[in-house]
């Protein structure tokens, strides 16, 4: 499997990859919401995105709205990592077509869950 | 209105303590217990490094953690996994305190009414400009033994 990592801050996109790759997943990293929609449009493959919310150029909530709105990455599942913790911005991410949400500061099993609840990685990854 | 955080509401705990205890056991050492309050007088920073984000929006303040350039070097190995002695570049470190920064402000706007949106990180040797009258909150912390203080600002 490969996923998606969007963050502007490089640290945490080396954290989370850093979580995924033992996982099972193979990692390619995007510093914004446009540079990662860019990536998609040029043909990358991903079965998972995980996307921050406050990024330059294009943010997380506008590229899960811009990928759900596009039925060739329907498949993509997208999981906001993010310390946007209101309650009104889970539920507009939630609404826009994020299937999960992670607020940091996470742990890696934190993210091993929500994962496995997704279905994308099973329980002998997440022991 | 102002980037007040309701302290008293909290029954006895410090949420800007809470939230960076969170972010250091969870984030950067793995485990609990390395992060705590600074004891004795109000320590004197050399060296310094800053970063911070804002809040701009109906609410407008600003979150600034403050610490000394060899802890923030730690800090951003500790996040990037890296050696001990490993030479850490601006890059990184400005990177990795910001990051810090952002995850503690996020977290503290959400608890204040209606706060707006958050800046990106910024991070500077120099103290950004505030105004005594400005300042809502200081917290003074001892992360293994060095000084880190994290001060909320209501920003004109």
């Amino acid at each position: 499997m490969r996923a998606l990592v969007i963050d502007d801050s490089r640290t945490m996109r080396r954290i989370i990859a850093g979580i995924l790759r033992p996982l099972g997943f193979d990692t390619v990293e995007a510093a914004d919401g446009q540079e990662a929609l860019d990536a998609l449009e040029d043909g990358l493959d991903v079965e998972l995105a995980c996307i921050d919310w406050n990024m330059p150029n294009l943010d997380g909530l506008g590229f899960v709205t811009a990928v759900r709105k596009d039925g060739r990455w329907r498949d993509v599942t997208l999981m906001m990592i993010t310390t946007e913790s209101e309650q009104g911005q889970i539920v507009r991410a939630l609404a826009a077509g994020a299937h999960e949400y992670v607020i940091k500061p996470f742990t890696p099993d934190a993210i091993r869950d929500k994962l496995q609840l997704l279905g994308l990685v099973g329980l002998q990854e997440s022991a | 209105m102002t980037f007040d955080v309701d302290i008293d509401a909290f029954q006895g705990t410090d949420p800007v303590y809470t939230i960076a205890e969170e972010v250091f056991s969870a984030m950067i050492d793995g485990e609990v217990g390395h992060l705590r309050a600074w004891a004795g007088p109000e320590p004197t920073l050399t060296d310094e490094v800053h970063a911070w984000v804002d809040v701009r929006g109906p609410v407008q303040g600003r979150v600034l953690l403050s610490t000394e350039q060899p802890t923030a070097r730690r800090i951003t190995r500790a996040l990037l996994a890296m050696e001990p002695e490993e030479p850490v570049g601006d890059a990184d470190l400005a990177d990795a305190l910001g990051e810090v920064a952002n995850v503690v402000g996020g977290n503290l706007k959400a608890l204040v009414t209606d706060p707006g949106a958050l800046t990106l990180p910024e991070v500077s040797h120099d103290r950004p400009e505030t105004t005594p009258e400005d300042l809502i909150y200081a917290l003074s912390l001892d992360w293994r033994g060095r000084p880190l203080v994290i001060t909320l600002w209501n920003l004109p």
